[in-house]
């Protein structure tokens, strides 16, 4: 019977297991190699972002897919056919304001075009991924007590969403006649807004900023302050949660991670 | 990879005179609105709505005067407030309202005129946010006027020049 000492079963040990390390690190026959699979002393090559910049046509074309990401949800939301009873006349507020982005997407693209780049004609993917998608599923939902709501109260976050961005891009764009564009897009943005709150709440008191006693929360205004905010848009939705609690998503206006660069397209 | 134009640029002499300017029709937007808020025709609700656009307007004049320094008088001016003043008065809430909202309107057109002018971004960004919110003014006023919807949308006003009025 062979017997071994402890330093040559450790010493036998170490061998063998430093042979599955190498076997596992190897090339395996049948086997895709894959970037995303690294292996000991191999560094694999890293997978930038495109190459862009943002200038005056990615602006635009930002603000093109805002104007689809409205269509999109003013069409979804007459779709859902929740304009009824008491908010029968809001059908016919949504489709004259879709008629209105239909115009403001056509005007911008216009210049987007006239700048040499290709015009954006559909939704922001990145907007629709993580505000509208997930808020038109919460409006949707079965248990949802009040749809009809839930639908106005979007297409105002979505029109003040419009108004910021419009705003915001006064810096950006390199051209001043494009800031006026921007800009005689982006009032009537702020006026659907405030036809919108005042749909919400009516009134010579849902004017002004106010404080819902009940709740403690603010009110909607259909004049929010002094200047045009560039803030966090918090938008309420759905049904409640176990706890009571409603869900809450707070819409920014694009940044680096959501603008329509050239390389973006629709298909 | 960054947005560009991180930093606003300054107002340049042109467009100080330009600030200037809108910081005086502001003015005149403020005591216009104090005019009416006066009148025993508006109940407690309508004259809080009107002190706070009258405040809104201060507010927007003082901003300008502080981007401006020395080039704002802190003076409104007459030709913009006395175009309006006759028109702000009586009884006639709805002609009142209208009134006003034909101010806010011309205050935008103005202002959208301006960001279409000034060459320093720390000027056209004040502009933009003032003028969004005097939209939203008009779209207020066109709703408590009694207006069709239509109203609170469009705007048909014509822009003040500096030259024109002074």
């Amino acid at each position: 019977m062979n017997r071994y000492s402890r330093r040559q079963m450790l010493r036998l040990g170490g061998v063998g297991a430093a042979g599955v390390l190498l076997a596992a690190c190897g090339k395996q026959a049948g086997v895709e190699e894959s970037k995303n699979i690294s292996a000991v002393g191999v560094v694999p090559e890293p997978e930038g972002l495109p190459t862009a910049e943002v200038n005056d046509v990615v602006l635009l074309r930002t603000a093109a897919s805002l104007e689809f990401n409205a269509i999109e949800t003013y069409d979804a939301a007459l779709g859902l056919g929740v304009f009824t009873g008491a908010f029968a006349a809001a059908a016919d507020i949504a489709e004259r304001l879709r008629d209105d982005h239909r115009g403001h997407a056509d005007a911008v693209n216009g210049l987007v075009a006239k700048l040499g780049g290709e015009p954006f004609t559909c939704g922001n993917p990145r907007l629709n991924e993580v505000y509208i998608a997930p808020a038109l599923a919460l409006i949707a939902d079965e248990a949802n007590e009040n749809p009809s709501l839930d639908v106005v109260v979007l297409a105002h976050a979505l029109e003040n969403l419009a108004a910021q961005t419009y705003q915001s891009v006064v810096t950006m764009l390199s051209d001043k006649a494009l800031r006026q564009a921007a800009m005689t897009i982006g009032q009537e943005e702020a006026r659907h807004a405030a036809v919108l709150a005042q749909a919400l709440n009516p009134g010579l008191a849902g004017v002004l900023p106010s404080i819902d006693e009940a709740t403690g929360k603010p009110k909607v205004a259909a004049v929010p302050g002094a200047f045009g905010p560039l803030t966090p848009i918090p938008v309420t939705l759905g049904a409640k949660n176990a706890d009571g609690s409603r869900t809450t998503l707070n819409l920014e206006t694009p940044s680096l991670n959501s603008l329509a660069y050239d390389y973006v397209t629709c298909s | 990879m960054t947005l560009p134009a991180a930093s606003p640029t300054p107002p340049t002499a042109p467009d100080r005179a330009l600030l200037a300017f809108a910081n005086s029709a502001e003015l005149a937007a403020r005591d216009l609105y104090a005019e009416a808020a006066a009148l025993p025709a508006f109940g407690a609700a309508e004259q809080t709505v009107l002190v706070g656009f009258h405040d809104h307007h201060l507010a927007a004049a003082q901003a300008l005067a502080g981007l401006v320094g020395k080039a704002a008088t802190n003076v409104r001016e007459d030709a913009v407030y006395d175009a309006f003043r006759g028109k702000v008065t009586g009884s006639d809430k709805s002609a009142i309202y209208d009134a006003l909202r034909e101010l806010e309107n011309t205050l935008v057109s103005t202002h959208l005129s301006l960001v279409g002018t000034l060459e320093g971004t720390e000027g056209s960004a004040l502009v933009a946010s003032i003028l969004s919110i005097q939209a939203r003014h008009a779209a207020a006023l066109a709703l408590l006027g009694g207006r069709a919807l239509a109203d609170a949308f469009t705007n048909a006003a014509a822009p003040l020049s500096p030259g024109a009025t002074s």
